[in-house]
């Protein structure tokens, strides 16, 4: 993320002053959360992507899965899941999330899937299981169809999950970090993995029980949950 | 684009009452719900919130305690909270804490109270819990001796039957025939020892909807191993656990024995028979008006009981046990007024109060069996005792017997030898218009006052009873005089003239002669019971009436009763006065199929009597 060392409120400037009207100015015109808003009152937005492979640059996204968290209330309203309509095949990867050629073929257009992720995002924080993912495929949609990268705040589920588990003593162990497991250390139900929506709300379940344990270790705003 | 939210349908398709809910509303239910999660010991609700969801555990447990402390439920995985706070105005009166880190679905008060509308199920599962919840609380403050039923009553004392059972390989259909003959909602399987369960349900749920054909062996679509309970657990742990479990059938255990089945049906059966806080509120008043505030109950109270599908029976003894309540409270205020009585004396109630069946807006029968050590100087004080007790019951909403069979008439306020001739009279020598006159008598029962004056009373009477033939020919005609309304090709046949032209009269053309068929019955085989589904049932055992013909009799009766009630239940909803009268236009097809089948019933047992007693030789 070669533009993260100036600050994301600066890139955010950067970039709205340079993006025409569209679904990307209109995001960036609604300010984000000041750093220092506590967890229970952060807007955020759970989101999933499944994609055909883990490359922003080579592989696509297929669908795209959300849920608006706000504070520690799961809106189940606002929840969407939309399959990206693409011109490659799906490949090997539909073993893992179950969406054949025929389910893409049927799907929206990836400039109407942003748009639509866009307006949910507005004002909101966004939230995901090892983010990196997310932020840098979300990216490269927006530089596609916009011509600009995606400033935006991030809260990852993963970063949290090991901040709670890490002692002095002792690294996580591994695999304790997914998104499963980390779900079962909080007393949360199973889940089928790798359909975007499903996988979205179960990192948005994972966000309430982190963030009531964070925020009784003093580490409830913002500021020190985003990365 | 495909919005669903699979892992949530389908956690709530697994779990009543969301689980009764069809596909379509339950596919869209999750989209209205909001998730909030909760550390263990953190408060979900206390006494005094204003509940705005209906509450679904999805993952962990919470306990809620009402505002005194007390433990009412502990509610885990699927269950769900806040309902008494959703059909309650605030504020909520429980607190609820979470057991371990919990994971709630909150389904907002405007869409539980949608389901509660379009949905049965849903709503039927949540009266049960509330009544529940309810008596817990009653219990948390209740006094030892003043427990409800369900709280007091072990299910050894609640099965009625032994379980039927059927073998592992037997049909699907084998099992439904066997269901039906039994009139049965489960049967057991068993092989030999019991291996699983077959419910209405799974006929429905695992064979109909899954399209398997009829001979579908019951071991594949059973639920093995069911759940048993111990002969001595209280009605209310087993309630509980159905609840948790979402189960509705349970087999009772005694040890290697298997005694039966209860039914979710069965608790709250004894719940609804049950009229405690009413009739406790009786028991504290000290003045005819205040009872009259809890008597004013009443309507109301049966009219919840109709809406959950109580039986008339039961709802016939909750009304009874009211005005039982009502009568002992007054005596019991006559005689701090007037003193304690110069000899014993035995208050009866007589006709549908003491056969346990009264109805709404049901007039006064009531008689007084004195010691015979009563003298003419203390008639004054019975006399005063009677007209206290009458007036009372004339401020609680009982109108005076038009034809003044009342304690208030001397005639019916007579030392016990006196009332042994007035019997030997009716039943030795009797003339039409007396025995007519006297039926009421014969359906007497103690309600207080000295209970032994009146069994010995009517131990003398049944002894003389069956071999009274003229005596038992003048009932037999009088209960076979009002002919059923159907017509030639069985239609309904509605009263010709009169106030209640065009209706059907359902007390003296339906519950009366049936009424009058089981008192004929009983009374000609001496046997003691006074109610009329006891009197069939004693008649049927004494081999006085096939079990066949008994059981179709007792259908008709309650079918033909509970039409009443709903009638009835209908007039005090709309503030009016409840009568017998019913129109036509106030049945669905379905209850005129059923009622002209059971006039056909209660036609069929009238001929059968005729025979048994012939009527020719006094007519």
């Amino acid at each position: 993320m070669s533009w993260w060392p100036i600050g994301a409120n600066a890139q955010r400037r950067r970039v709205q002053r340079s993006v025409s009207e569209g679904p990307l100015r209109d995001y960036l015109d609604v300010p984000v959360p000041a750093n220092d808003t506590p967890a229970e009152q952060l807007p955020l937005l759970a989101v999933d992507l499944e994609t055909t492979g883990l490359s922003a640059r080579t592989d696509r996204i297929l669908s795209v899965g959300f849920v608006p968290v706000d504070g520690n209330v799961i809106n189940l309203s606002g929840a969407r899941h939309i399959v990206v309509r693409s011109q490659g095949e799906v490949g090997q990867s539909a073993a893992v999330h179950g969406l054949t050629d025929d389910a893409v073929a049927a799907g929206v257009p990836l400039a109407e899937a942003l748009a639509q992720l866009l307006a949910a995002l507005r004002g909101r924080v966004l939230l995901a299981h090892y983010a990196t993912i997310e932020q840098e495929f979300l990216s490269a949609a927006c530089r596609a169809v916009y011509g600009h990268p995606l400033p935006v705040r991030v809260v990852d589920t993963l970063e949290l999950q090991r901040r709670l588990t890490t002692t002095a003593w002792d690294d996580p162990r591994a695999g304790s970090l997914r998104l499963g497991a980390a779900r079962a250390a909080h007393g949360l139900p199973r889940y089928r993995a790798h359909e975007a929506l499903t996988d979205a709300l179960s990192c948005a379940e994972l966000w309430l029980a982190q963030s009531i344990a964070l925020s009784e270790r003093g580490q409830g705003r913002l500021g020190q949950l985003a990365r | 684009m495909d919005d669903e939210l699979a892992e949530i349908a389908d956690f709530l398709a697994a779990h009543p009452p969301f689980s009764e809910l069809p596909e379509q509303s339950l596919q869209a239910l999750p989209r209205e719900l909001t998730v909030r999660y909760y550390r263990r010991g953190s408060v979900l609700a206390t006494p005094a919130d204003e509940v705005k969801h209906l509450s679904i555990v999805r993952a962990g447990a919470v306990d809620v305690h009402d505002a005194a402390g007390a433990l009412v439920e502990r509610v885990d995985v699927g269950g769900s909270f806040g309902v008494t706070g959703l059909v309650q105005p605030p504020p909520y009166g429980f607190s609820v804490t979470a057991l371990e880190d919990t994971l709630i679905l909150e389904l907002p008060a405007s869409s539980f109270h949608r389901l509660v509308e379009s949905s049965a199920a849903f709503s039927s599962y949540f009266l049960l819990q509330q009544a529940h919840r309810l008596h817990a609380a009653v219990q948390s403050v209740a006094v030892s001796d003043s427990g409800t039923a369900v709280l007091k009553t072990r299910l050894r004392d609640m099965v009625t039957r032994p379980p039927v059972a059927i073998g592992p390989q037997a049909s699907v259909q084998e099992a439904a025939q066997l269901m039906r003959s039994e009139r049965i909602s489960s049967l057991l399987v068993q092989d030999p020892q019991v291996v699983g369960i077959v419910t209405d349900r799974d006929l429905r749920n695992r064979v109909l909807a899954d399209g398997l054909p009829p001979s579908t062996p019951v071991a594949q679509i059973m639920t093995p191993n069911p759940t048993t309970a111990d002969a001595d657990t209280l009605a209310f742990e087993l309630l509980l656990s159905m609840l948790a479990r979402g189960i509705h059938h349970v087999p009772v255990t005694d040890g290697q024995d298997l005694l039966g089945i209860i039914t979710s049906t069965d608790l709250v059966r004894l719940e609804q028979s049950n009229p405690l806080y009413v009739v406790q509120d009786i028991s504290r008043q000290n003045q005819p008006e205040d009872i009259a505030l809890a008597t004013a109950r009443l309507p109301d109270l049966v009219e919840r009981l109709v809406a959950q599908d109580a039986s008339a029976e039961d709802i016939g003894r909750v009304v009874t046990a009211v005005a039982d309540a009502v009568q002992r409270r007054l005596l019991i205020l006559a005689e701090e007024k007037l003193g304690p009585p110069p000899v014993p004396y035995c208050w009866v109630a007589l006709g549908s109060q003491g056969r346990r069946e009264q109805a709404l807006g049901a007039d006064q029968d009531h008689a007084l069996i004195l010691s015979d050590d009563v003298t003419r100087e203390h008639d004054a004080y019975f006399a005063d005792l009677a007209g206290f007790v009458r007036d009372g019951l004339v401020t609680c909403g009982y109108p005076p017997c038009p034809g003044d069979v009342m304690a208030t008439t001397p005639r019916w306020r007579q030392p016990l030898a006196t009332w042994r001739r007035q019997f030997g009279e009716w039943i030795s020598e009797p003339t039409p218009d007396a025995v007519l006159a006297a039926t009421i008598f014969f359906d007497m029962r103690a309600v207080a006052g000295e209970l032994e004056l009146c069994t010995r009373l009517r131990t003398g009477v049944l002894a003389m009873t069956p071999n009274a033939k003229i005596f038992l020919a003048h009932l037999a005609k009088q209960a076979v005089e009002h002919a059923p309304p159907i017509g030639m090709f069985r239609g309904l046949v509605l009263e010709k003239e009169g106030e209640h032209k065009s209706t059907l009269d359902l007390k003296h053309r339906g519950v009366g002669p049936v009424v009058d068929l089981a008192r004929v019955a009983a009374l000609a085989a001496g046997l003691p019971q006074v109610g009329t589904q006891a009197r069939l049932d004693a008649v049927a055992a004494a081999g006085g009436m096939s079990a066949a013909a008994t059981a179709d009799l007792k259908d008709a009766l309650e079918f033909i009763a509970y039409v009443r009630l709903r009638h009835q239940a209908r007039q005090v909803r709309e503030r009016g006065i409840p009568d017998n009268f019913v129109s036509p236009e106030e049945l669905s097809s379905f209850e005129k199929r059923h009622l002209r089948d059971a006039f056909g019933v209660v036609r069929t047992a009238q001929g059968v009597l005729a025979g048994r007693h012939p009527l020719g030789y006094i007519s």
